[in-house]
């Protein structure tokens, strides 16, 4: 264990972790679009910005990518850090205009309008900050790598290669679910998933054998059976709910006194 | 497989960050990237056909439209674009019939804009492959153009 101290005021923060991570445990109110516990600090975002005012390295850094180290002391609230946050918050709110979750988390720091509205008129209703959350999530968690940024500079852009439908997707949703933008449509109907910003790459849904619902592509399961090792085969057809009362079935007799 | 990608990714085989070096001799090879033979050097590599894609459109040096055989470089530089660049630009757009960009139906010719190739005292600098040519005007860059004419 070793102490940091945010806002002169002292924590204790384990060796290796980043900045970050301390923040959110204690409740520090920071604003971040690109960092997520689940995937490596990216630093792209930059909204996430701390003084060090001790330490080897004084300065205005990004906290995600931030290691702590003992002693180390950070100010999250200082003049330039709030000045800086509020400027990166216009700039994402001329980014991605049509971004609810992006207009609330401005609002939530202070920033109401943005100066740069009116500069970027391919925006319109964009509603991603091509923070990557989707792109690493996509490609370290599951493996799949069917999205990436294409282009560069003012057009860049996160999509499928060719901005075709992508063969490689397995409609796993996980992109949708760690964007912190809401700039991913996915709509299932029937029996199918359609992934719609990702040019309707369709994908066909898995019906629970026992309650008729729909709860996964089939090739998220080939996917899951593909990773992971020794997993009982009856499970392929089941929902979660179903799954669970499969096992439940099972297991209790054997345990409930007669 | 295609014989030419497998004998490019046998030459890069086993060293890692090679994914440059592969899209660069595909290039080469093919004059452009075409995407099915992207697709099987991705399979090939073991690397998401997305990344790729992402990597073939971040580099200008990669183009995934079929490129002419000859490439004019008109360069925009402030030197050149103070002496006419533009207008020689536009001139040449219209002598060949394509956008900055894009390539003449005949494949001869990939108009490209550049931003200063370093010779700014020939303003306004055209050029074409590697040959450079100086204080160009449209007129000459007709006759300049019709040499590479078969």
């Amino acid at each position: 264990m070793i102490t940091v101290t945010i806002n002169n005021k002292k924590y204790e923060a384990n060796e290796g972790e980043y900045a970050l991570q301390v923040l959110k445990r204690e409740g520090i109110e920071i604003p971040y679009l690109c960092y997520h516990e689940a995937l490596s600090p990216y630093g792209a975002c930059r909204l996430c910005m701390v003084e060090v005012t001790g330490g080897a390295r004084p300065g205005i850094t990004t906290s995600c990518t931030l290691v702590v180290t003992d002693g180390l002391e950070i100010q999250t609230e200082a003049p330039e850090v709030v000045r800086i946050r509020k400027v990166l918050l216009e700039m994402y709110l001329a980014e991605a205009p049509g971004s609810e979750a992006i207009q609330e988390l401005a609002r939530k720091f202070g920033v109401e309008r943005s100066r740069f509205a009116d500069f970027d008129i391919e925006a319109k209703g964009d509603r991603c900050v091509l923070c990557g959350r989707c792109v690493r999530v996509c490609n370290e968690v599951l493996g799949v790598g069917a999205i990436n940024y294409a282009s560069r500079g003012t057009k860049s852009n996160i999509n499928t290669p060719w901005y075709g439908v992508s063969s490689a997707c397995i409609g796993c949703t996980a992109c949708a679910y760690v964007c912190p933008a809401g700039a991913i449509d996915i709509i299932d109907s029937g029996d199918e998933r359609i992934m719609e910003t990702w040019n309707r790459t369709t994908l066909k849904l898995k019906e629970c054998v026992e309650t008729k619902e729909f709860f996964a592509t089939e090739k998220v399961i080939d996917h899951v059976y593909s990773k992971a090792l020794d997993l009982p085969e009856d499970l392929k057809e089941v929902s979660a709910g179903s799954r669970m009362r499969r096992r439940a079935s099972e297991f209790l007799p054997k345990y409930l006194r007669k | 497989m295609d014989e030419k990608v497998e004998k490019i990714i046998e030459q890069h085989q086993g060293k890692p960050g090679t994914v440059i070096s592969v899209l660069e001799s595909v290039q080469e090879n093919y004059g452009y990237l075409p995407q099915q033979i992207l697709e099987q050097v991705a399979q090939a590599l073991g690397v998401p056909l997305a990344q790729l894609f992402s990597m073939a459109t971040f580099y200008s040096a990669f183009s995934l439209k079929p490129r002419g055989k000859h490439t004019i470089y008109a360069c925009l530089g402030t030197a050149c674009h103070v002496r006419g660049g533009a207008r020689v630009l536009k001139g040449v757009s219209q002598q060949i019939g394509v956008k900055p960009g894009d390539t003449t139906d005949d494949r001869q010719f990939t108009l490209e804009t550049v931003r200063c190739i370093g010779c700014c005292s020939l303003a306004p600098v055209v050029k074409v492959n590697e040959d450079v040519y100086g204080y160009t005007t449209t007129d000459k860059m007709r006759g300049i153009l019709d040499n590479y004419k078969e």
